[in-house]
């Protein structure tokens, strides 16, 4: 469903070369959620924006359903549902209005949408919120219009990037049930958090990522065996300090290279 | 692009905005409130001026003649002011003026002193000031009485210096007010001396008056409110469509990335030009509706307060052919400033950092809004081609009703414009499809850590920041070097300036900085050896499009005449050339040294920075402007500018400096020989005398024939170089470079 090879992501500004993913590779299938994991500055939000061609990669390929991010950005976006926090409703629509117009944006035929926006409507128990103009909800509610956004024209490609943060305990829980009742009707989910708890008990493959490379990746059992550390939280620990370790040294030994030139 | 999508952003962007108080605030309520309040205002105020009485101080009024009487009872006689004004009129005489003001106008009247006159003004400003004056009058000769004064003699028995001397302090309004109305004073009084002398002299009062000279208005009542008011309502339609879309560009821009709603619209289908179309709309359609609830407000309240003032009711209402004509050009207006608020507002990252790039818009539009209402401003064909100033003067003449006259600059400033509107909507649609301006991390940029930056981890080629720091550097410089210089008298001074500003000012800063901020001068400033076709294709280039270039020129100063400080500043150099030792000299000092000082800089440098943006086109353009600008009189920088892009393919192509300043120099070289070049050498060469023809046996100019081959065959050469494959030349050049490309390398290095 989502093929992902040598994804590389460069920004050039005037404080010079950032490389924000640096040749990344990972599948992600139907019916499972595949979770990425990172601190911050890790390259997550960088690599989803990508696969919701928000952003074009700079070196690499990248394939949802079928069609290339590059070569296809539209026919990606039809395949694809993207909640992020960086993905807000609008502050002076209703609820309603807010998912018809990107029901209508995705080209849905009004009595198609009329019942997918019921439905929905119906599925996250915002029938209230209708009329509810997006800047006198509150967070949750916020977060559930923006899921059912995403979610309007039913995509097969769910990407959820820190899709609870910063929510109380009932709506991530909410969110949470919610990305599993996707995964159960065989939606393929990147799902990407902090939070690993939540992705324990909800991704299928797990890649860590570290300063825009992944550090290792594959299912929870098999990270497990490979790294002899069964506790998720303690295995990213250790990732990430080494990573970090190596990080430091080699940037040491390239500036001792560069002051003896 | 689907329109469907265009319609969809365009209507829920329409909502949205019309859902935000502050942007119904600033286009709906505020020019409705603005121009009744205003008028309120004024009627307030108008209530309460009045004309202020003036305090007029009076020496020497003993020197008056008894008939015709000036003052009555110490004050301006009836005879010579208006009711009205002789009450604004309050008169204090001094017969005896203080010793010190005294002899200053003793010396004064003897000798006509500049010095005495200076300290008599300075002591009467004191004076004016301590005794609370508004002017002083001094009558300094005694006057007679046109009865006792004998007509011939009165001139040549006439005491030295003025009769009358009016001191007003001209940094003061109400003195200047005062001096006016003591001037109608004696003025009047004056006639009617001159009239009594004449009468006294049996010479008829008629002649006093001279030619009588009378002015009639031809001018409708239409025709002189459609003038009035073409004078105001463009620029006032013009502001208002600037500033009713920049506020909703913000919102639309910097708003939504700030609240994180842009995101959600980009992971949505609609493309990146519908969403930028979508909102360009929108923004029109507020910066249109802006402006017409403008003028709408300021017709009703103007209607109103006409009927309440007098002064306003000759202003009148505009005609309605006059609005017909704003209103059609509204719509490229606002096309205009919306695309360009909405590229400017697409870049900042938040409303704050949006509107502080509404000043320098302003300041950017408003010369181009002023420029037609200054006095003397025409509309011609070089003012129809400058953007904005042009439709506002074709827009002038139109409203007064001169269409035959605007119909012959109607397709210029049409087309301009349209020109103008269609690069602003490509740079809108280019801001949204551009991740460095959407994704801009200005959180990152701190000076120090940039500097900090490029002074440790330099890399191989300048970057965009060093090409504009270095283009902005040499401006600077550039420009208080030029002013810091004394002009030129002779050759030896003005060579030895033109190379030093062309060193300090151009190679300097381009040296420099390629060697502290990259990590290999040598490829920033393309010094790479070139192959020898490319060499000799550059000469032949800048010879076979000399003749383009120059009918270029020519028609770039026929469309904008130079003005007589230019014609006066060419007149001097031809005279300090005719100065110069010998030809060689010339060249040296036009020819070479610009061509290798300014190669080194632009093509060299600036170039290979603006190449980090990966389009080369943009690249060349953006060079060439600042190499234009550089020049800094208006018709060189449009000629530059030209050849910079010239010389920027053939940069760009050959990646090699060497063929840019051949050609630059063969250039400059060529021009600048035929102006210096006897006639009879030209006409003494079969060949030069088959190009060259002149009329007045002085100029020489191309001739068609000759020039057009010419041309075509360097426009080919261009062709050339445009498929000039640098890697396949480096490869067949493969061979053991030759001493001169060692050299050249060992040198650069």
């Amino acid at each position: 469903m989502i093929h992902v090879r040598g994804l590389t992501k460069t920004y050039r500004d005037l404080a010079g070369d950032f490389v924000a993913l640096d040749e990344i590779s990972f599948d992600a299938m139907p019916g499972q959620v595949y979770g990425l994991l990172g601190p911050n500055g890790a390259g997550k939000t960088t690599a989803l924006r990508i696969l919701s061609t928000v952003l074009k990669p700079t070196a690499g390929t990248a394939s949802v359903n079928g069609f290339e991010v590059s070569d296809n950005p539209r026919q990606v976006r039809h395949q694809i549902g993207f909640v992020s926090t960086n993905t807000a409703i609008y502050d002076r629509m209703t609820a309603w209005e807010m998912v018809q117009y990107f029901g209508q944006l995705y080209g849905m035929e009004a009595d198609y949408l009329q019942i997918q926006m019921e439905s929905l409507f119906e599925r996250f128990q915002m029938n209230e919120l209708r009329n509810t103009l997006g800047s006198k909800m509150s967070t949750g509610m916020r977060q559930k219009v923006n899921i059912a956004r995403a979610m309007i024209h039913n995509p097969p490609v769910l990407i959820f990037d820190e899709a609870t943060l910063g929510l109380d305990i009932l709506v991530a829980r909410q969110v949470l049930s919610t990305v599993e009742q996707l995964r159960d009707h065989g939606k393929c989910i990147i799902f990407s958090s902090h939070i690993m708890s939540e992705v324990g008990r909800l991704c299928d493959r797990v890649a860590i990522m570290n300063r825009g490379k992944i550090l290792t990746e594959g299912t929870l059992d098999e990270l497990a065996a490979k790294h002899q550390e069964d506790d998720l939280e303690e295995m990213f620990y250790q990732l990430i300090s080494a990573s970090e370790a190596e990080h430091h040294l080699s940037d040491a030994q390239e500036k001792t290279k560069t002051a003896a030139v | 692009m689907k329109w469907s999508n265009v319609n969809l952003i365009f209507r829920r962007e329409m909502r949205d905005q019309l859902r935000d108080r502050r942007t119904l605030f600033t286009v709906v309520i505020m020019p409705m409130l603005l121009y009744p309040l205003l008028g309120m205002a004024m009627l307030q105020v108008a209530q309460f001026m009045r004309e202020h009485p003036t305090r007029i101080w009076i020496m020497g009024s003993e020197n008056l003649p008894a008939e015709p009487a000036l003052l009555e009872g110490g004050n301006i006689s009836g005879d010579w002011v208006d009711a009205k004004t002789a009450q604004l009129i309050d008169t204090e005489v001094l017969d005896e003026p203080t010793q010190e003001l005294e002899k200053y106008i003793r010396e004064f009247r003897k000798s006509d002193n500049e010095q005495a006159r200076d300290l008599i003004d300075q002591l009467i400003q004191k004076e004016l000031k301590a005794r609370k004056y508004d002017a002083a009058v001094f009558f300094t000769n005694p006057i007679e009485s046109p009865e006792q004064t004998d007509l011939l003699a009165s001139g040549s028995q006439k005491a030295t210096g003025p009769d009358v001397l009016v001191f007003v302090d001209s940094a003061s309004d109400r003195s200047r007010i005062a001096g006016e109305r003591i001037a109608s004073v004696l003025g009047n009084w004056k006639n009617a001396w001159t009239n009594q002398l004449l009468a006294a002299n049996d010479v008829p009062a008629s002649i006093n008056s001279g030619i009588v000279m009378e002015t009639s208005d031809v001018a409708n009542k239409v025709g002189k409110r459609a003038a009035a008011w073409s004078k105001i309502l463009p620029f006032i339609v013009m502001i208002w469509c600037l500033t009713g879309a920049f506020y909703p560009a913000i919102d639309l821009c910097a708003g939504e990335k700030e609240r994180g709603t842009f995101e959600t619209l980009l992971s949505s289908p609609a493309e990146r030009s519908e969403i930028a179309i979508g909102k360009l709309l929108t923004v029109m359609t507020f910066s249109m509706a802006t402006s017409l609830l403008n003028l709408i407000s300021m017709a009703i309240t103007g209607i109103m307060l006409a009927s309440k003032v007098g002064a306003m009711a000759t202003f009148g209402t505009p005609p309605v052919h006059s609005i017909g004509w704003l209103l059609l050009a509204l719509v490229p207006i606002s096309a205009l400033f919306s695309a360009i608020a909405l590229a400017a507002a697409a870049f900042a990252q938040s409303s704050k950092e949006g509107q502080y790039y509404l000043v320098p818009l302003l300041m950017f539009s408003m010369p181009l809004m002023m420029v037609p209402m200054l006095p003397g401003s025409q509309l011609d064909l070089g003012t129809s081609l400058i953007p904005v100033s042009g439709l506002m003067l074709l827009l002038r003449h139109l409203m007064e009703g001169q269409y035959s006259f605007a119909a012959q600059f109607g397709a210029p400033v049409v087309l301009t414009t349209l020109l103008c509107c269609w690069m602003a909507i490509r740079w809108v649609v280019h801001q949204f499809n551009s991740e460095s301006v959407l994704f801009r991390a200005s959180e990152r940029f701190g000076i120090g850590k940039w500097l900090g930056h490029i002074m440790r981890e330099r890399h191989e080629l300048p970057s965009l920041g060093n090409a504009i720091l270095c283009g902005l550097m040499i401006l600077v410089i550039k420009f208080f070097v030029s002013i810091a210089a004394t002009p030129a008298t002779d050759w030896s001074s003005f060579s030895l300036q033109t190379v030093i500003i062309l060193v300090t000012a151009v190679a300097v800063p381009a040296l420099f900085m390629a060697i502290m901020l990259t990590r290999s001068p040598r490829k920033s400033l393309r010094l790479r050896p070139c192959t020898i076709p490319a060499a000799c294709a550059a000469v032949l280039a800048a010879i076979c499009l000399n003749p383009l270039l120059m009918w270029f020129t020519a028609l770039v100063m026929t469309i904008y005449p130079p003005g007589p400080e230019l014609m006066a500043l060419q007149s001097s150099v031809q005279t300090i050339l005719d100065g110069a030792p010998s030809w060689w000299a010339i060249l040296l000092v036009f020819a070479v040294a610009p061509a290798v000082m300014e190669e080194l800089a632009y093509r060299g440098f600036i170039l290979s920075g603006f190449q980090s943006m990966r389009n080369k086109w943009h690249a060349i353009l953006l060079t060439s402007l600042l190499f234009g600008v550089a020049h800094s009189v208006i018709q060189q920088t449009m000629i530059t500018s030209v050849a910079g892009v010239i010389l920027g393919i053939i940069a760009v192509q050959t990646r090699s400096l060497i063929p840019c300043i051949l050609f630059h120099a063969t250039h400059n070289g060529l021009t600048a020989m035929i102006g210096i070049v006897p006639a009879e050498t030209i006409k003494s060469s079969h060949l030069l005398s088959q190009i060259l023809y002149t009329n007045d046996g002085v100029t020489f100019q191309y001739g068609i024939l000759p020039g057009i081959i010419m041309s075509v065959i360097g426009l080919a050469l261009i062709g050339w170089f445009l498929r000039f494959d640098h890697s396949t030349a480096a490869a067949r050049s493969s061979r053991q470079p030759s001493r001169f490309e060692r050299w050249l390398g060992k040198m650069s290095e």
